[in-house]
């Protein structure tokens, strides 16, 4: 069986976090999944269009939405605030009609249009919900042995409800049952859910610091040996901003922080170079060690 | 009667620990534990009332209308803020007072940092041109904004959910002082500078809109997309503010380059710090940022269609 979805990677992606570009890609390939990846696809605004205009907002959302519809298939992202944006503005360009017409008033210079027939899903789900458990638990050749992966979900995977709905939350996280499937443990700690702060980062740095200081810092003496994060956005406060939440609270932390298709892409045997694991503020040699990399393979891929 | 005298060991008993710390005369904080015989739909108010009447334990926590409409009776419940008089009791409680607000004895938190900086958004209309008198005719369609926004019964379980609210000196008003300050930036009777109460006051763009405080919100309001974003756009037309300065550049360089780039965004809003030179080295040296990444991109046709569509929106300039 083969699976095709139109792929909207996002600017983190596409900029300083390309190593989930490239380990987004490793993994589908290894499972026959393609992502088509949208040309010129524009923005979904981050928090910022929507300060704009809601007309804005809508449009480029809209036009992202309309190009995956022209491909024909549902559409992938890799990072929490993106896949809000999308979904967000795909349930109410499918619910309201004047908005709807409005955004294809301004895609029509195009010649697209917005006509509500496809989803928007994160790549986590593609591989828990459309690939399936069992699928991925049969790929599984290098097991995490135990691994104390410190899950942190983001923001805008998981809330409004009036998006996601409000029975997301008791159930357990895909990303929870993902981790271990592959052979991970899963830490539990006060944050898993909570917020990284990066959409203040650019407003008050410090206070995005001591957010995500505080969640790395209860992640960290509940034993984990990692975080993984289905959001690049996450990904960057705890990776690239480390050494200042380090900075900050005056200790050593040197959590090694995952994206999924990267912890992923590893337990399905992929190799350190494949899933670009190199591109990361901390190191990952101590993951790497623990799940049993070969250390000649991991020294050299690493560095 | 002492917490741990004579329990009940009820299969079916409700399970409780309440915080109790009198900063006057306590050291420091502890949990009481208490075995409640549940009854039907019992609320967690339910459960306090027999531990204050029944078992004649003399704790403090407040409430006053029992019917969701004074908001004086939210406490945490397992780390989460409920409404005491409207949500069921669980079997399991740990109940503790609201977050980030100072605290006045076991469940009781003072309102007063929030009543003073309330007093300091001008919460009542502004009106500097005479007016028809009252009562006013007003239409549904002016007042629609807002209609959520006067379901706020200002109970704070938003400012205790609010993690900007957690850090000291944050600066930031949080949710329930932003809902009730958008409620009047949205009446078109209002005639305050609102946009720089907005900004300045209230500092809106340090919401980080993680949606903490809708999904603890008992009245169930919109409170990130129809009250804060609104506040927001009113500082970006505004056009001074450094938060309106930053929309800005993000659009500039989405239309310029295809999609957000952090480091031109950053040079256009900020320009160049020892903090940002910083980061920048710590991100070049792992490949996360190249000198590439500042210089301008040529643009292709499809950027070319992308920015034609953006600015057909009349605002969206």
């Amino acid at each position: 069986m083969k699976w095709r979805y139109a792929y909207f990677p996002g600017c983190s992606a596409k900029g300083t976090c390309r190593e989930l570009d490239l380990s987004t890609h490793a993994v589908a390939d290894l499972f026959d999944v393609e992502l088509k990846e949208l040309e010129n696809p524009g923005c979904t605004g981050a928090r910022e269009f929507r300060a704009v205009s809601e007309q804005l907002h809508l449009t480029a959302n809209g036009r992202i939405l309309a190009l995956a519809e022209r491909e024909g298939c549902d559409l992938v992202a890799v990072c929490d605030t993106c896949l809000l944006n999308l979904t967000e503005t795909n349930r109410r360009l499918k619910a309201d009609r004047a908005a709807r017409d409005a955004v294809n008033r301004a895609l029509a210079s195009e010649g697209l249009a917005f006509k509500g027939e496809r989803e928007v899903k994160h790549f986590l789900w593609v591989m828990t919900e459309d690939l399936g458990e069992e699928r991925l638990k049969e790929r599984v050749v290098r097991p995490l042995r135990g691994l104390k992966v410190a899950p942190f979900y983001g923001c805008h995977i998981q809330r409004p409800s009036t998006v996601y709905g409000a029975g997301a939350a008791g159930e357990a996280p895909a990303l929870d049952r993902l981790c271990r499937l592959l052979g991970g443990e899963v830490v539990e700690y006060p944050g898993a859910s909570k917020c990284c702060g990066f959409h203040v980062v650019s407003v008050e740095e410090r206070i995005a610091v001591r957010m995500s200081g505080g969640h790395l810092s209860n992640a960290k003496s509940n034993g984990a040996q990692c975080i993984v994060t289905p959001c690049p956005l996450c990904h960057t406060v705890f990776d690239a901003y480390q050494p200042s939440i380090e900075r900050e609270f005056r200790s050593k932390y040197e959590v090694p922080v995952l994206h999924v298709s990267q912890l992923a892409g590893l337990a399905f045997g992929l190799s350190a170079a494949a899933v670009a694991l190199s591109r990361h503020v901390v190191g990952c040699e101590s993951v790497l060690a623990h799940i049993g990399y070969g250390a000649a393979q991991a020294a050299a891929s690493v560095r | 009667m002492s917490p741990s005298s004579k329990q009940t060991t009820e299969p079916d008993n409700i399970r409780v620990r309440i915080y109790r710390f009198d900063p006057e005369t306590d050291r420091e904080p502890r949990y009481e534990s208490y075995e409640v015989p549940r009854t039907p739909r019992m609320r967690i108010m339910d459960v306090l009332d027999y531990i204050h009447e029944i078992k004649e334990v003399d704790f403090g926590y407040r409430w006053l209308c029992g019917t969701k409409k004074c908001g004086t009776c939210a406490v945490n419940v397992n780390g989460s803020p409920k409404l005491a008089c409207w949500e069921e009791a669980e079997q399991e409680m740990t109940i503790e007072p609201l977050s980030n607000l100072p605290l006045v004895r076991d469940l009781v938190t003072s309102r007063d940092p929030f009543e003073a900086f309330l007093a300091k958004l001008s919460p009542l209309l502004v009106r500097r041109r005479d007016y028809p008198g009252f009562p006013e005719p007003l239409s549904e369609q002016i007042m629609a904004p807002t209609v959520h926004l006067r379901d706020c019964i200002q109970c704070l379980a938003c400012q205790s959910a609010c993690p900007v609210l957690q850090q000291p000196d944050s600066g930031f008003a949080g949710p329930a002082l932003l809902v009730a300050l958008s409620e009047l930036a949205q009446d078109p009777r209002d005639e305050a500078d609102r946009a720089r109460l907005a900004d300045e006051v209230a500092q809106v763009f340090k919401c980080v809109s993680c949606y903490e405080c809708e999904r603890v919100c008992p009245t169930e309001i919109p409170i990130v997309s129809e009250a804060i974003q609104p506040l927001k756009r009113l500082v970006y037309r505004r056009g001074e503010a450094a938060a309106a300065r930053r929309a800005h550049a993000f659009l500039d360089v989405v239309k310029a380059r295809g999609r957000a780039e952090a480091a031109p965004i950053a040079l256009k809003t900020k320009g160049i710090s020892l903090n940002a030179l910083r980061l920048a080295l710590r991100l070049m040296r792992r490949g996360k940022l190249s000198l590439v990444d500042v210089f301008p991109k040529r643009p292709s046709p499809g950027m070319e269609a992308m920015r034609k569509t953006y600015q057909s929106d009349g605002d969206a300039k």
